[in-house]
């Protein structure tokens, strides 16, 4: 989840400022339109209808607060409609609110003109330095109190603000609670999607050497001459040798045991020995990483350089692996033809495996290439 | 016997042709999906059939449901499927088209050379082959209560016998027991089974099918 971009100090300032005036409009309304309607809301008859038009000019105040929060703090909120019980109620609470905050920068620009003539005071030098002392402990502990009651009264803003536009806190947990739920499904996903990879390896690959060898093995007992039994003997032990090989790397596809032993860098050195095109490997992580970031980064570059080298036709690629601050970026370009297709089977569970860290993943493969898929993994 | 192939791994289909013309047979095509032996079957009439389950397009069934295509449109074929895993409903899926000119192996069958080209020959004379490992398997796993607990220890080994679709003399041979003991234990397992007098090749084969239903 990306948290907006915090708008700049002056805009902030300049938002808490006219959110003192929005309070003061506030503070008229409730004065003006309760005095109007005060005696019809009482009045049990007309109670409803003079509450539906309290609250329908509060909702004209309250747009404009909604206005001025996403304008001066850049705060996004979703689309929906408060009912007119919230909409009176944060009416109410942000107008106290913005009038308690108008109330402490009269104080901070009273404190401010203290301040001056206190300077001008001290050129004048007619005070002692018990006075000075006094005067400047007593103006800093005042000044430190309202700048933390304008932090406090800035937080309550945008809160108050939160709660009733939203996202409030409880919406913002169950969005991550969907988050999660959403890429613990795809875990499983994908874990099951491995298997089943593993197993077409095995079968596909290691049982139908095995079946063949075992056939050559009975084709050289019944082999009708010596000469004839020689060579499939020959032949199997070829075989033979081929089984292991192929053995040993369905095995590093399923875990690369280099990466528990020697770590990412030597797991990446494997992968590039190991693919037939050129590999440009650029490595830059000056503090160990968590295992499970170390695994996810490996598999990310293992399958895009893979992918690079069986479907893209690259005739080079290049990697990055770096570290900066927490986050570890992954980056795998390569000159091929493109057009890799981000909801392939191999491509989605990389994202949900880099999901399941709360990275993300992104490919970028315009059809002629080039292709680069980045992946950002949080290493705290 | 004149043969058709199809077996995706390059490997091992070379291999199993290399295997047949060594023993005399002769292998009409080798394919590699079910597609290609359907089309193989279509041109030239052989006399068995080959097929591995898997193959492409989705590595699922695919040689299964092309056998049991040929077994309907030409049962004079003999068809032998290799399975990559025992699949009880596999198996029953062959075996109800018709059990005659059937097998069902695993696939290290072929492995064991002798055991393959014995099974072949079987389908290839009207037979049935079922692999040893599948009746294993089944006999494992029919624990519940079903007609065939009531066969005698002696009785069920005639029947896995029976099974892997040997003749009764071959019964016998396996296991030392002379011809007429053969019979009298099959009758035995009929009635058992509660398998009326109908002739004797379907009243086997349908003694498998419970088998394998069980």
């Amino acid at each position: 989840m990306r948290e907006p971009v915090a708008a700049p100090l002056l805009m902030r300032v300049a938002g808490v400022l006219v959110g003192c005036l929005t309070a003061l409009l506030g503070l008229l309304y409730f004065v003006v339109a309760g005095a109007a309607l005060g005696a019809f809301l009482l009045w049990p008859r007309t109670r409803a209808r003079a509450h539906a038009l309290l609250a329908a000019g509060a909702r004209r105040l309250t747009a404009l607060e909604r206005g001025r929060r996403s304008l001066f703090f850049h705060d996004v909120f979703p689309e929906h409609r408060a009912d007119d019980r919230q909409i009176l109620r944060y009416l109410a609470a942000r107008t106290y609110s913005g009038l308690l905050c108008a109330v402490v920068v009269g104080l901070v620009d009273f404190g401010a003109v203290l301040a001056g003539i206190f300077a001008v005071g001290l050129t004048r030098s007619s005070m002692t330095w018990v006075d000075v002392l006094s005067q400047v402990v007593l103006g800093g502990t005042l000044l430190f109190l309202a700048v933390q009651g304008l932090r406090a009264l800035t937080e309550q803003d945008a809160r108050l603000a939160r709660e009733c536009f939203g996202p409030s806190e409880r919406e913002l947990l169950q969005r991550r609670i969907d988050e999660l739920a959403t890429s613990r499904a795809a875990v499983v996903h994908a874990v099951d999607a491995e298997r089943r990879r593993v197993e077409r390896d095995l079968h596909d690959g290691v049982q139908q050497r095995l079946v063949a060898l075992a056939m050559l093995l009975g084709r050289a007992r019944r082999g009708r001459t010596p000469e004839r039994a020689d060579a499939l003997l020959e032949q199997a032990h070829k075989e033979a040798r081929e089984v292991l090989t192929e053995l040993r790397e369905v095995a590093w596809r399923v875990y690369p045991t280099a990466l528990d032993s020697l770590g990412l860098r030597e797991a990446l050195g494997g992968v590039s020995e190991r693919c037939a095109v050129p590999v440009r490997m650029e490595y830059d992580v000056p503090v160990p990483l968590p295992s499970a970031v170390e695994t996810a980064a490996y598999f990310v570059v293992s399958e895009a350089v893979n992918n690079a080298a069986k479907h893209a036709a690259a005739d080079e690629i290049s990697v990055r692996v770096r570290q900066r601050g927490a986050t570890l970026s992954v980056l795998v370009r390569d000159t091929g033809v493109g057009g890799a297709d981000p909801a392939g089977s191999g491509l989605t569970g990389l994202g949900s495996r880099v999901a399941a860290l709360d990275g993300t993943l992104h490919v970028d493969s315009p059809l002629g290439g080039p292709t680069t898929i980045t992946a950002e993994l949080p290493c705290a | 016997m004149r043969v058709i192939l199809a077996e995706d791994s390059t490997l091992l289909r070379e291999g199993l042709v290399r295997l047949l013309a060594e023993e005399g047979h002769e292998v009409l095509a080798a394919v590699g999906d079910a597609d290609a032996l359907l089309r193989e079957v279509e041109a030239h009439a052989p006399d068995v059939v080959v097929t591995d389950i898997r193959m492409p397009p989705d590595h699922t069934d695919e040689g299964l449901r092309a056998a049991v295509r040929i077994r309907e449109l030409r049962p004079e074929i003999g068809v032998v499927v290799l399975s990559q895993y025992v699949e009880r409903n596999y198996a029953a899926q062959l075996l109800t088209s018709s059990a005659e000119r059937v097998g069902y192996l695993l696939k290290d069958r072929v492995a064991q050379v002798e055991e393959f080209l014995d099974a072949l020959e079987r389908v290839h004379a009207g037979g049935a082959a079922i692999d040893p490992e599948v009746v294993r398997q089944l006999l494992i796993r029919t624990t519940h209560v079903d007609p065939l607990t009531r066969l005698t220890p002696r009785e069920r080994t005639v029947l896995e016998a029976l099974a892997e679709g040997h003749t009764n003399a071959a019964i016998g041979e396996k296991l030392h027991i002379s011809l007429s003991a053969v019979e009298k234990n099959l009758n035995a397992i009929f009635d058992k089974l509660g398998l009326h007098r109908t002739t004797g090749y379907s009243r086997r084969v349908l003694a498998v099918l419970r088998y394998l239903e069980s």
